[in-house]
């Protein structure tokens, strides 16, 4: 009975199951966008298929955010149109856009935290029942399980959304779109915030929403992904289209204008964005530098997070720290620095020190940087300088530590810009107006000033271009040669690997196991750790 | 450095001319030099006479005070509402404690110093109650200071049986209100020498302290950021709470300061009327001037030019005749205004 009512006053939806007969063809026809100064897009034209997974790729700046813009209707174009399925369109707004059936979900996740998973997915578009008066939540509930199977998750639509991870909060913003019936989903990023398992999961939706006949176009710095899932792959530099590569019936990616030269790689891929050879992006490693520990965990865990962690990093040694998201490897660096309640000790240079505050462990010379640049690792609204002076900043006082010394600030500023060429040309403009990499650049920068003795450093190149990466692997090893002790956390696999001297592996708040140097360069490594932060067990016997 | 406010320039990150730009960093002084010229229009030298001046700024001081604290407050993303209490409650303490040592027969200047010294301790001590509630006790600080709203003029009213304080000294006290400094070769119109009134000297040498720690010191770069992002600055290694306690410690001060100027103008406390709804006026000065509320942003600077426009409102208001009930409903006006020309570009 309440399925005939929802019929009545529902708007009619297009009928489900053919996905086919509704492919949809998206074009940007001789795209330009201006902004005061810049062309952020030069005469760019693209058109995005249904059943076809497009990945767009190129440096921070070469103009795929803006690109994304245009098509999800943020922003109009100031010359040129798009045309869905044939007929030009204007979107003045991303409601437009979403009616059209293009949907973009976001990097920032948008979600109501104290709404149910239900309630978000169908947030404006609630099945109504007493002409319209009432919400008909059991239509409501049952057209959410209908969205999320359809995406292969079992995730309860009764859940708050507030309590869900980053992961699964992504999942119900996909079934969001799909709620909207999105012909052309576009998708920002979104393996940036992911483990590697999350990731994984993500790419084979990505591959599902295609074969429904959807048009998934698909943005992530992150070329081995690319490459694993992308149907056709338009690389961006400069606002320019450059290269376009399509995969052939054989499943290899060749260029698809002039020549087809060789079948297309991530080194491929990598030289096309920064039109210039790249020479192996992680550096050469260093080795420690005397016996005795600068940094001792004993038992150590960020209490409910993590617990029984024993670790202990040499001068001149980078450690890295692998595990899925949510294994507890976050938390327990914030609960070495005082961010959290801790069990067990830390030991630096021999002495045992218990930090209540970040500032406490920046006095011992123990410095973290956040994962999170943008809601904790910086102040986005506040300036480069105010940023990159604010834990030193009672080293930048004159008057007896009250009044700042502005002079001293912007010299130490100018002086890691130099350092780390960071491109910046207006110290005292917001940092928000900074690329991701010069952000991170900063991030790490402001804590190199405490000089510290041990770094622990939270996914190093997240949403960083492979040019600003190649730099901050370089910093990372320049910094463990001159003897810091450092602490990797990445979820990026090929860079943890690259990087440490040793990984050691968590899961579910434990360390798994741990790879030493010589176990690093085998072909099988990156499965080995997979195995040991997934808790599959056979790998026990390298606990050392 | 070459930037001309202290920590705008971080908000307008694009080059080029905008009007939309230009008014959310310039709006309150275009207001100001707007409202201004009217006044100077529709009341010719009436207006524009030094005397008119003097009494503005003398009228607005105390208000002036508490809005330069809240200042403060907001910048590091809390508020504020108990300042109307505080004053009261400050200011009743002092006069009674004067009062006392005048009964008790101590020389007059003793019983004002002491009397005028715990004015200001007591507005600081009910400041850091506030601040101890919502650092320590963790309660949001509308709620907090919600219940300061009610309970510290309750204190003041229990304290007088509701009734009026008087000032026993004979005329020492009032000096501070009233007195002032000698301005040479003006002259007020009944003949008498003109005086910058210590009250405006107090409130401006305020807003210039405040002004200067805001943009120039230590603290007033900690209290931007606690206010901008607090995990942020909790991440950098910031002190997050004594920076927070600190700005209701120092807005407690200056309601204190404010009480001590109010009673010594009138040379009594009126238990029942003093700092009543002040702090929809100071919020409002807050506002106008161009501080965001969200924290994380703000100028004194601006608060004291908002301070200045909404006396200058009720000025107009009184001479052109309207009525004093209307006079609410142009200033409510005036601020939902003030708040989206200042949204501007921000969105």
């Amino acid at each position: 009975m309440q399925a005939t009512q929802n019929a009545f006053f529902e708007a009619p939806r297009a009928p489900e199951g053919k996905p086919a007969a509704r492919r949809a063809s998206l074009n940007a026809v001789r795209v330009t966008v201006e902004y005061p100064g810049v062309r952020a897009l030069d005469d760019v034209s693209i058109s995005f298929r249904g059943g076809e997974i497009h990945a767009i790729i190129g440096e921070n700046g070469a103009g795929k955010s803006t690109l994304m813009k245009v098509l999800s209707g943020s922003i109009r174009p100031t010359h040129g149109s798009l045309t869905l399925d044939g007929s030009t369109v204007a979107f003045a707004k991303p409601a437009d856009a979403i009616r059209a059936g293009v949907s973009m979900v976001h990097q920032e996740l948008n979600l109501v935290p104290t709404l149910d998973v239900a309630e978000n997915m169908l947030l404006g578009r609630e099945p109504r029942k007493l002409f319209g008066f009432s919400i008909d939540r059991s239509a409501q509930h049952r057209r959410a399980i209908e969205l999320l199977s359809l995406l292969g998750t079992d995730l309860d639509p009764g859940r708050m959304c507030g309590g869900l991870s980053i992961a699964e909060a992504q999942f119900v913003e996909i079934a969001k779109c799909l709620a909207s019936d999105a012909r052309v989903l576009i998708f920002d990023e979104p393996t940036a915030v992911l483990g590697e398992r999350e990731t994984s999961r993500l790419l084979s939706l990505l591959r599902r929403l295609r074969d429904e006949g959807r048009a998934v176009v698909f943005i992530s710095h992150h070329l081995d992904e690319v490459v694993a899932v992308a149907d056709r792959i338009t690389v961006l530099r400069d606002g320019k289209m450059v290269h376009e590569f399509v995969r052939d019936g054989t499943g290899v990616l060749r260029e698809a204008v002039g020549a087809p030269g060789d079948s297309a790689d991530e080194s491929v891929l990598a030289r096309a964005m920064v039109g210039r050879e790249l020479g192996s992006i992680y550096p050469p490693k260093g080795s420690a530098m005397r016996e005795a520990a600068a940094i001792e965990l004993r038992n150590f865990g960020a209490v409910g997070r993590s617990h029984g962690i024993s670790l202990s990093v040499r001068p001149g040694e980078i450690v890295g720290l692998a595990g899925l998201v949510g294994s507890g490897r976050t938390e327990t660096a914030e609960a070495i620095v005082g961010l959290r309640r801790a069990t067990g000790s830390v030991w630096i240079d021999g002495v045992q020190q218990t930090f209540a505050h970040p500032r406490a462990a920046m006095r011992q010379g123990v410095a973290y940087v956040s994962e999170d640049r943008k809601g904790r690792g910086l102040h986005v609204t506040l300036s480069s300088v105010i940023n990159m002076t604010l834990p030193t900043l009672d080293a930048h006082t004159r008057a007896g530590g009250i009044a700042l010394d502005r002079r001293a600030e912007r010299a130490v500023t100018e002086r890691w810009i130099q350092a780390f060429s960071i491109r910046c040309a207006r110290p005292e403009l917001a940092i928000s107006s900074l690329s991701g990499g010069n952000q991170q650049k900063f991030a790490l920068a402001r804590w190199l000033e405490t000089k510290p003795r041990v770094l622990l450093i939270d996914e190093p190149t997240r949403g960083v271009d492979v040019g600003a990466k190649a730099e901050i692997y370089r910093i990372i090893a320049d910094l463990a040669r001159a003897g810091l002790a450092c602490i990797v956390i990445s979820s990026e696999l090929p860079e943890i690997i690259g990087l440490a001297h040793r990984v050691v592996v968590m899961h579910a708040g434990a360390v798994a196991g741990e790879l030493p140097r010589e176990r690093l360069a085998g072909a099988d490594c990156e499965e080995r750790i997979v195995r040991l932060a997934s808790g599959l067990s056979e790998e026990k016997e390298h606990r050392s | 450095m070459t930037t001309a406010g202290p920590i705008a320039p971080t908000r307008n990150a694009h080059a080029g001319f905008s009007i939309s730009r230009f008014l959310e960093r310039w709006g309150v002084v275009v207001a100001f030099v707007l409202l201004f010229s009217v006044s100077a229009f529709k009341q010719g030298g009436d207006f524009l006479n030094v005397e008119n001046f003097r009494n503005l700024l003398n009228s607005n001081a105390a208000v002036g005070i508490l809005a330069v604290g809240m200042t403060l407050v907001i910048i590091s993303a809390g508020i504020d509402l108990s300042v109307g209490s505080m004053v009261v409650l400050a200011a009743a303490l002092g006069t009674t404690a004067m009062n006392r040592l005048i009964e008790l027969e101590q020389p007059e200047l003793v019983a004002v110093l002491v009397g005028g010294a715990l004015t200001i301790a007591a507005g600081a001590a009910a400041g850091a109650v506030n601040g101890g509630l919502v650092v320590f006790g963790r309660i949001a600080p509308f709620i907090a200071t919600l219940g300061g709203l009610a309970a510290f003029r309750s204190m003041a009213l229990a304290l007088a049986d509701a009734g009026e304080i008087r000032s026993q000294s004979s005329s020492l006290f009032s000096t501070i209100g009233r007195g002032g400094i000698p301005l040479f070769g003006l002259e007020n119109n009944a003949g008498r020498p003109l005086t910058l009134s210590y009250s405006t000297v107090i409130f401006f040498t305020v807003a210039v302290v405040a002004q200067w720690f805001l943009s120039r010191s230590r603290f007033g770069r900690h209290l931007v950021a606690v206010g901008a992002n607090e995990t942020a600055a909790r991440y950098a290694g910031l002190a997050v709470g004594w920076v927070r306690f600190r700005a209701y410690l120092i807005m407690g001060a200056l309601a204190g300061i404010a009480g001590l100027v109010n009673s010594s103008r009138m040379n009594s406390v009126s238990t029942a009327q003093l700092g009543l709804g002040s702090e929809l006026d100071a919020i409002a000065a807050v506002v106008i001037g161009g501080t965001s509320l969200r924290g994380g942003f703000g100028r004194v600077w601006g608060t004291v030019v908002g301070v200045l426009i909404l006396g200058m409102i009720t000025n107009i208001l009184t001479i052109s005749g309207v009525s004093p009930y209307w006079q609410g409903a142009v200033k409510g006006a005036v601020i939902v205004l003030a708040v989206l020309v200042q949204r501007g570009s921000r969105e």
